[in-house]
């Protein structure tokens, strides 16, 4: 999901990476004075940016809070397929998945429907009257057609799914006992089974842990009683004379598991035969029957799955709700509603009513601007908007304030792009102020009044656009803002993308160059970093009148004008 | 600013015809069954879309159990949709299908929410869309899929049938999984005066830009 031209991403402070950056590039002339320039070609700057819609804000620490900055905390488990709520304490038990009828396909991940069987041709005809005797039922992919039919299982209720297939799979996997002469034939076939293998390792290590006397109440919790870490520490801590002989006074160490019987998979020479037959069968049903890896990794049951006719429908896994905490102060800034199906907040502090938020676009556009995600006719493809090299071009940066005071804002920006291709940008106006953000319909009322300068109605600045030099045309000055709304502001920033080529002067070395130019993809790609510094006063205890206390925020951002042409 | 009329341009008519409830209507869109489309206002159709009205549940049917009370309740609205969402070109809105034993086929009513986005050439079918959600161009939302509050449907996806995309969730592939969640601000902001319109937020702004 490449973001298209103009964007604007933020970095979050929490990443080191916007601090400090070492650069060993050449091109990188002018070395950073006293506060390092955030650099969006670094390797690191991807993963400190983000667009606006991912990042929150914590109102305590007046910070912006990034998907790495806050601690996920689980409201609660549902099955994103029937939307029920799964609870907490069950979740484990169930392994994920969703336990009711909910499945999905182990050859295309779709979810599957239970279906009624059609072997009976004439089913159509006949009057569903309570004949329930010989009704089938069957799970079946409306994408790719596969259906359980495809590994041999019927269902002959279409309710509680989840049992009957569990049924069937039992009884496919423990078919052979009576027929087969030894008995390891059956425990190697279970095995395969990778639950069961698990249950049984779980049993005997229980069982290990129940004789050395340890006093681990289940597998899962063996490092959790204090006896148990106490004797690992005196194991591996300092050891003091006591302890040491403490220690050596522990018996016999702990058994691992050596037999099918207590859960250990082996390899025998009387699975050669098995492996003979796998390929063989391979050999006749070709590419196409055998199960993918992705197929296998479905779900445990499929884990040993080899061809398509062993894969076992796959319940749905289960998908999370989840509150998000400040890292450093704990606070709760993103806590959704509980309830499984809505998309309502209790609590939402997100960066984009918390921050000012700039915003690109051309003076003179080319064409119209185009969001390739509101392309509406399949006819107009979008296009990266492509930068004449050395050539400067203006573009009105508009910064909106959704703070409900007025705010400062200084800009700063690296006189050249950081990166290989160094591009000029002079931002003509750094410091301004941005008026309040009011409610929705202070907003509707006054937007045809208040602006100062009416954004550019249709004709005129076609006009304008087309001629070049319309008699009324605004020229941009230095240190004056463009125009300016109620709660916006724009200034003009001027832009000499720089050469892709290092110009003419050092051509001689040209076979250097052709390396360099490969060096990374997206050099050609003109961002520039802008560090902005936003400060207000606030009201100290709500009311108006009273002492006021001052804000201060600052971030880096990185703007995206486009590609260099070459 | 507006974008350029596609085409010729043709004499005084203009391509949309608006409705007292502000909703803009293509005159190139091929619509069927109009007495069973419901839109809420403020709604773009446009140029190629097709939307089959006509496909109602069948209200004469001979009453055979319980289920067909059920279903004679159900109003004859066979797609409804709601305020400010935008159906790009070339679009087929569908209602689902499904024949059921001894009825023959029945048709499901069709809903799409509030500030839906629905790019070009894509498949509707689903039995819900609700609202603020984003679907690119050329996606396929299978019958009786159901589409949950702010999902982005990739371009390109096809939802398998039956699908339940849980809300805020980031559909793509063929066919269609969940491949991540989208942000906390989805949506938001958008819709003011002079902003550029973000997925998933109010389309007003996009609808009156449309003529």
């Amino acid at each position: 999901m490449a973001a298209p031209f103009p964007y604007t991403h933020y970095a979050c402070p929490c990443s080191s990476s916007s601090g400090p950056v070492i650069s060993k590039r050449a091109s990188q002339l002018e070395p950073d004075e006293d506060q390092e320039t955030f650099n969006p070609h670094d390797p690191r700057a991807a993963y400190s940016l983000y667009p606006l819609d991912h990042l929150l804000f914590c109102d305590e620490c007046s910070q912006i809070r990034c998907p790495k900055c806050v601690n996920d905390e689980i409201i609660n488990w549902f099955c994103p397929s029937c939307l029920f709520e799964v609870p907490s304490s069950a979740v484990r038990s169930e392994n994920n998945r969703c336990s009711r009828n909910c499945y999905n396909c182990p050859s295309c991940s779709s979810p599957l429907h239970v279906t009624q069987v059609e072997k009976q041709d004439d089913g159509m005809l006949k009057p569903g009257d309570g004949r329930t005797g010989d009704e089938a039922y069957l799970l079946f992919c409306q994408y790719c057609d596969w259906t359980t039919l495809d590994i041999g299982v019927q269902f002959s209720r279409p309710t509680k799914i989840t049992e009957q297939l569990n049924k069937a799979r039992k009884a496919r996997y423990t078919v052979q006992q009576p027929d087969s002469e030894d008995a390891d034939k059956t425990v190697s076939k279970q095995l395969r089974n990778h639950d069961d293998a698990f249950d049984r390792l779980s049993v005997f290590y229980t069982e290990q842990m129940d004789e050395t006397g340890e006093s681990g109440n289940s597998w899962g919790s063996a490092y959790g009683s204090p006896a148990n870490l106490a004797r690992i520490m005196s194991l591996y801590g300092g050891l003091t004379h006591g302890a040491l002989k403490k220690s050596r006074e522990k018996p016999q160490p702990m058994r691992e598991a050596a037999g099918e019987e207590e859960g250990l998979a082996t390899y025998s020479p009387s699975d050669q035969d098995m492996d003979e037959e796998t390929l063989q069968k391979m050999q006749t049903r070709g590419w196409d029957e055998t199960a993918s890896e992705e197929q296998a990794l479905s779900t445990p049951a499929n884990y040993g799955a080899r061809f398509k006719d062993e894969l076992w429908p796959a319940a749905t896994t289960l998908r999370t709700k989840r509150g998000k905490r400040c890292r450093t102060c704990r606070q709760f800034i993103i806590r959704p509603e509980p309830k499984s199906g809505s998309a309502r907040y209790r609590i939402r502090i997100i960066a984009h009513n918390n921050i000012p938020r700039l915003s690109l676009r051309p003076l003179h556009p080319i064409g119209p601007v185009q969001n390739p995600s509101f392309v509406m006719k399949s006819d107009h493809a979008y296009k990266d908007p492509i930068l004449q090299p050395l050539s400067a071009q203006q573009f009105v940066l508009t910064l909106r304030n959704p703070i409900f005071e007025t705010v400062k804002i200084s800009l700063a920006t690296p006189a050249t792009t950081p990166g290989r291709v160094a591009s000029r940008v002079t931002i003509l106006c750094p410091s301004f102020e941005i008026g309040p953000a009011g409610d929705v319909w202070d907003e509707a009322l006054s937007s045809s009044t208040s602006t100062i300068r009416p954004s550019d109605g249709g004709r005129s600045a076609a006009m304008a656009s087309l001629t070049g030099t319309a008699e009324g045309e605004k020229q941009p000055e230095a240190g004056k803002i463009w125009e300016k709304t109620r709660n916006s502001t724009s200034v003009i920033l001027e832009i000499v993308p720089g050469s892709l080529r290092p110009t003419s002067s050092i051509g001689l070395r040209d076979d250097e160059v052709k390396e360099t130019v490969e060096e990374a993809e997206d050099d050609d790609v003109l961002e520039i970093p802008i560090y902005v510094r936003a400060e207000w006063t606030v009201d100290v205890h709500g009311e108006k009148g009273g002492e006021k206390e001052p804000k201060e925020l600052g971030y880096w951002c990185v703007l995206g004008v486009g590609r260099i042409a070459a | 600013m507006s974008r350029p009329a596609p085409g010729n341009r043709r004499s005084t008519k203009s391509e949309y015809i608006e409705t007292d409830t502000g909703n803009k209507i293509s005159r190139k869109a091929h619509i069927e069954g109009k007495p069973n489309i419901m839109l809420g206002g403020r709604t773009v159709i446009m140029a190629g879309v097709t939307m089959r009205g006509d496909l109602q549940r069948k209200q004469e049917r001979p009453a055979d159990g319980s289920e067909s009370a059920a279903a004679d309740k159900v109003s004859s609205t066979a797609i409804t949709i709601g305020r400010g969402t935008i159906i790009s070109t070339n679009t087929t809105i569908r209602p689902p299908m499904r024949s059921s034993r001894g009825s023959g086929p029945t048709f499901y009513p069709l809903r799409i929410g509030d500030n839906v986005f629905v790019g070009p050439g894509s498949h509707i079918s689903a039995l819900s869309v609700s609202s603020n959600v984003h679907v690119g161009a050329g996606c396929v939302l299978a019958p009786f899929s159901i589409v949950k509050e702010h999902c982005r449907i990739l371009p390109g996806t096809v939802v398998p049938p039956a699908m339940v995309v849980p809300p805020g969730s980031v559909v793509a592939g063929k066919p269609g999984r969940v491949v991540g969640e989208v942000g906390e601000g989805w949506g938001q902001g958008g819709g003011g005066e002079g902003e550029e319109w973000v997925e998933g937020g109010d389309l007003r702004a996009l609808v009156r830009k449309v003529r």
